[in-house]
């Protein structure tokens, strides 16, 4: 081995770096080489900064500028729309710089900020550009860029539009109720005493009318000649209690019941620990319960439907065993944002209280160094692992939708942000910051976006109500290249003889530590006079498990501040660190339904079995042409592998077993000498009952049928028969042989026999 | 996932058991042997096995025998003007969408005198449930010819017989945009009365159903050919819209397969006078109701109220001079 190499495989074993060998890292301010063309952010057009939707109905709570300024760009038309599309293009520029460099404010005025920049009030061309496009944007609201607030605003953001919704469709709900009880209380006013007396109905008909009314007569007239049905006194004091309810409730900012300014002040539904979540929670609880009661009592009450025998007792245990999630859909949902750094043990288990309470809560948990190691050194958790751990948990929980990501791709996972606060129980939001970037020179942005890139966190939601099982509601493909361990990305350079070369690169985890200033001593700069062969990829080193000393040493490519490249080999502790990254997405893979285990174990099953049966199949053929030859072979003959692809011929038993079907009801046979009406068929024409009505009669359908044959004459029974509109009357023979004009009856009866 | 909440289940823990008697007020003034007895009774059938509140169903109707059918229910009623039962229907569910509303109406009141509503109610396609008691004749004025006497009917105004070709209720409603639900039925056949008005209740839209009705009184043997031939009723079965029962094919044997959904299908089949078409000619659960479209979902408060009277009232009122100088 040569001493360059020598050296490489020392430093990649032990982490000691022979100085005229190998250089530092440490203020080269090298990159890994797929970050070259994002130096400048703010050229670049991407999903930041959002625009956080002041919300009308049908609005997005959140869209990107860059989205925004696309679709007024789409609706241009007309002439000069090149030229317009480059102003705008700029102006955005000049927007995502100023929102950047910490300017804050709506769309609106970093838009008129930005176009005074670009000098708008000199240049006619550029305003009429600005104008236009300005005309398709129809949104407006805060901007926010991705930095380590953005998670929390945008979050909290979209909570309130989900929390304005339920207000305003609770608020009509309440407003009904009050309204139709009142109308109730006042009906029965209406109808008492004091509401008949002569002083009201003056005050009601009002005082234009005095001369014309007599209203002590007209009172004495409507208390005499109406009924007197004032309320039971409990159904009057019910009433007014639930009015009382309704009033009082502090859930969400409603008028009072009188319409005149504001009720009691709302309760305050955001919060920024567990602790104070679940001591607001408990508090609560008991207003809950009372308001869902008196809301479903004052339905029934406005249905005419409220029973006192029968549903006094029931609301009397009304909640006693909780809410269930539907009941509490109307209420508001708490929103608690909070960081894993601040996530002390107790804190720590009353998320998990609150996570497992299937209430409608939902927690933002931040993250904002997934990178930090704990303090009991290495193997233990970091932050990060800390939270990818809580989120599994609270997936194992089966009925907590889960939303893990990073801040860059929360522009993406807007819907889904939006599913997690709109489902019916808690919801957690994991969401990586990316602000530890910082510390190295690198937006939140960038280190957030290569967190996710570099499977050292992943993106991914579980949607408990999308589904029963895990196909439906793991979503992983959010992540790029969800199937490969790495995603692979071509990079483009120069070589030294300006000959460009294109090569494609994983980017793996230790491209994402190599970021981070704190994880430099793992890495050693090659002098480009001492590349050698046995430098490998990084991915290509974590294929095989080698034993011994290894021959080739993991290396990464990267790229200085003036994009040129260089060559950094890593030590053996990243690698290792990178492996375990690597298992991790394999069990979000399998759990994505992506190379997943048991579904592989059981095709390989399958295919096998298969395989064998085609193959049997084929050997036993000549044998089973025999068992169908003339002579009857005995069924043990039969060979295993038909017997198994056949399905067995018990066909015959079974359908013999088979209760036969069920007999067409016979219609019960008339003698007919016996008077009937075939009743299903009557039209209910009163003609028969009208002639007798103790022979004829109506059954609970009101369809005739013969009563009581003793009840009438032969002749009425004919005559029925003639007048019946369908003919369905049947006379049948007389019963008195003495009756007069026998025989004429007879005569006519033969028609309806 | 649709599972009800303990509340919705407490909600709905309060329904009551209905009897035919419930539902039945006074004594029918109608003639004996009057087709409109067998609808009566059909539909408070359905009242019963539905469970309908009585104080939650309204039958409103124009004028003419049938139109008294509303006297017939306790529940409540709206005996109207002649040829109006359907606009006032109409403004029925529009402020209480949560009634059942029903319409009686006679040939001479829905396709005479009310023709113009008739064509526009179906248009609004309201969810209201309609049964025309076509019994060809006006029969409350004693036998004067309606729109849908056959060619030929003698009567009162017409004692050489009817000059025009009958009109046919069923191509004239199928004729119109928005239509979404039309069958027709002998009053004869009480299983399939029943069927039919069943079905058309649950239809959510305007459900129109011509009921053939005999007038024993003034045209007593114009329906007998049909009442006495079960071959000259045509049965519309399907698995979307009824099925004959068994005992019921025993007697009529002519039975045709028709899909509800197919409009020009149902076209074709409602042209046919002879034999008669019974049942479900065409439903179309998808199109939109009026009361629907135009619920702003505004409460109505008695402020509102007071305030829309006055602006009507006040087109119309004179103040006394005295008032009008004071206000100047
Ligand atoms: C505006 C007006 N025009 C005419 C009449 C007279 N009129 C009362 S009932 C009726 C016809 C009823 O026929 P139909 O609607 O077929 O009802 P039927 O009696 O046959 O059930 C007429 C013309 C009236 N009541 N009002
Ligand atoms: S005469 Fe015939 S149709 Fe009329 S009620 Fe009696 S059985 Fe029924
Ligand atoms: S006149 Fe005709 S429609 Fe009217 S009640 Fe008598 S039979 Fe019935
Ligand atoms: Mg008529």
């Amino acid at each position: 081995m040569e001493d360059a190499q020598q050296a490489h495989v020392a430093f990649f074993l032990t982490g000691r770096r022979p100085a005229d060998q190998l250089d530092a890292v440490d203020g080269l301010n090298l990159r890994p080489a797929l970050f070259a063309r994002y130096r400048t952010l703010t050229e670049l057009r991407y999903d930041f900064p959002l625009v956080l939707a002041d919300g009308g109905s049908g609005e997005p709570f959140a869209e990107s500028l860059s989205g925004l300024v696309d679709a007024a760009l789409s609706g241009l038309s007309g002439s000069e729309t090149e030229r317009a599309r480059k102003h705008v293009l700029r102006l955005e520029q000049e927007i995502r710089k100023l929102v950047a460099g910490g300017a804050g404010g709506t769309l609106t005025t970093l838009w008129d900020k930005a176009a005074d920049a670009l000098g708008r009030g000199t240049d006619k061309a550029l305003e009429d550009s600005l104008k236009r496009a300005r005309k398709g944007i129809k949104l407006d609201g805060e901007l926010t860029d991705c930095d380590e607030a953005m998670p929390a605003r945008l979050i909290r953001h979209g909570w309130s539009s989900v929390q304005q919704h339920k207000a305003a469709a609770f608020g009509k709900n309440i407003a009904k109720l009050n309204l139709k009880l009142a109308e109730i209380l006042r009906s029965d006013f209406e109808s008492s005493a004091a509401g008949r007396s002569a002083k009201n109905l003056r005050e009601s008909v009002g005082s234009a009318h005095d001369d014309t009314f007599d209203f002590a007569a007209m009172s004495r007239m409507l208390s005499t000649s109406l009924p007197k049905n004032a309320f039971p006194e409990s159904r009057r004091r019910r009433i007014s209690q639930l009015l009382d309810v309704l009033g009082s409730q502090r859930f969400f900012p409603l008028p009072d019941a009188s319409g005149n300014g504001k009720g009691a002040k709302a309760y305050e539904f955001f919060f920024d620990s567990c602790a104070a979540a679940l001591v607001a929670l408990r508090e609560r609880m008991p207003r809950v319960v009372e308001l869902a009661r008196a809301i479903a009592i004052a339905e029934l009450e406005i249905d005419g439907q409220y029973n006192e025998a029968r549903h006094d007792a029931l609301f009397e245990q009304f909640g006693a065993n909780g809410m269930d999630p539907q009941d509490l859909a109307p209420f508001p949902d708490y929103l608690i944002c909070m960081n894993t750094a601040k996530l002390q043990a107790a804190e720590h288990a009353q998320l998990m209280e609150i996570l497992s309470s299937g209430l409608p809560i939902k927690v933002l948990l931040q993250t904002d160094d997934i990178l930090k190691e704990s303090a009991i050194g290495e193997g233990n958790l970091t932050s990060g692992m800390r939270s990818r751990q809580i989120a599994n948990m609270a997936m194992g929980l089966n009925e907590v939708y889960v939303l893990q990501s990073s801040a860059s791709n929360l522009a993406r996972f807007r819907d889904r942000i939006l599913r997690g606060l709109a489902y019916r129980g808690p919801a957690l939001f994991s969401v990586f910051s990316g602000a530890s970037g910082k510390a190295s020179g690198l937006s939140a942005y960038l280190t957030s976006a290569a967190a996710m890139e570099s499977r050292a966190f992943p993106a991914f939601a579980y949607d408990p109500s999308a589904g029963p099982n895990w196909a439906s509601r793991f979503y992983l493909d959010a992540n790029p290249q969800v199937d490969l361990d790495w995603p692979v990305q071509a990079f483009d350079y120069e070589d030294e003889d300006h000959q460009s070369v294109s090569q494609d690169l994983a980017f793996t985890l230790v491209d994402f530590l190599a970021c981070d200033r704190r994880y430099s001593k793992h890495l050693a700069r090659v002098p480009r006079a001492k590349w050698n062969g046995s430098m490998i990829a990084v991915d290509e080193s974590l294929t095989g498990e080698k034993r011994g000393l290894p021959e080739k040493v993991p290396c990464l490519l990267m790229v200085d501040a003036d994009n040129s490249l260089q060559k950094v080999i890593v030590d053996d502790r990243l690698i290792r660190e990178a492996r375990r990254c690597r298992e991790m997405w394999h069990s979000l893979q399998e759990l994505g339904g992506v190379h997943n285990s048991h579904a592989e174990t059981l095709l390989a099953r399958e295919k096998k079995a298969w395989e064998e049966r085609m193959h049997q199949e084929v050997e036993s053929h000549p044998q089973a042409s025999a068992v169908a030859a003339p002579a009857p072979a005995p069924a043990a003959a039969a060979p295993a592998a038909s017997a198994a692809a056949v399905p067995p011929a018990t066909a015959a038993p079974a359908s013999a077993k088979a209760p036969a079907p069920a007999p067409v009801e016979a219609e019960p046979e008339k003698s007919p000498d016996d008077a009937y009406i075939e009743t299903p068929r009557c039209s209910t024409c009163n003609e028969c009952t009208q002639l007798n009505d103790k022979m004829f009669a109506y059954n609970e359908n009101k369809q005739a049928y013969i009563a009581n044959v003793e009840a009438g004459t032969y002749a009425q029974l004919v005559e029925a028969a003639e007048s019946c509109q369908v003919s369905i009357i049947h006379p049948g023979k007389p019963r008195n042989p003495k009756e007069p004009g026998l025989e004429a009856l007879l005569k006519r009866a033969e028609l309806f026999q | 996932m649709n599972m009800m909440s303990a509340t919705d289940c407490l909600l709905q823990m309060c329904d009551e058991q209905f009897d035919l008697e419930d539902y039945q007020s006074g004594v029918p003034r109608w003639c004996t042997g009057c087709g409109d007895n067998a609808i009566l009774t059909a539909v408070q059938r359905l009242c019963r096995d539905e469970g309908l509140r009585p104080e939650k169903t309204v039958f409103v109707s124009g004028i003419g025998c049938s139109s008294r059918f509303p006297h017939y229910m306790k529940t409540y009623g709206f005996h109207g003007i002649h040829g109006r039962a359907l606009p006032v229907a109409e403004g029925v569910k529009m402020s209480r969408p949560d009634l059942n509303v029903f319409v009686n109406t006679g040939d001479g009141d829905c396709c005479s005198i009310g023709a113009a509503h008739w064509i526009h109610a179906l248009r609004y396609n309201m969810n209201i449930t309609v049964f025309l008691h076509d019994n060809q004749i006006y029969g409350l004025t004693k036998k004067q010819a309606s729109p849908t006497s056959p060619i030929g009917t003698k009567s009162n105004t017409t004692p050489r017989g009817s000059y025009l070709e009958a009109l046919n209720p069923l191509t004239v409603t199928l004729g119109v945009q928005n239509v979404s639900f039309v069958a027709q039925v002998v009053d004869w056949v009480p299983e399939v009365l029943f069927d039919v008005v069943k079905a058309a209740f649950h239809h959510r839209g305007l459900s129109f159903v011509r009921i053939v009705q005999r007038c024993p009184e003034w045209l007593p043997k114009s329906l007998d050919p049909w009442l006495h031939d079960p071959q000259r009723l045509l049965f519309l079965n399907h698995e979307k819209g009824l099925q004959a029962s068994e005992g019921l094919s025993r007697l009529y044997k002519n039975q045709i397969i028709h899909d509800p959904s197919d409009l020009s299908r149902a076209r074709d089949i409602a042209s046919s006078i002879d034999p008669i078409p019974v049942g479900i000619l065409y439903r179309n659960p998808e199109v939109p109701c009026y009361e629907d479209l135009r619920n702003s979902g505004m409460l109505r408060t008695t402020a509102m109220a007071k305030s829309g009277l006055n602006a009507e009232f006040d087109k119309f009122t004179v103040w006394p001079e005295a008032e009008q100088a004071q206000a100047a």
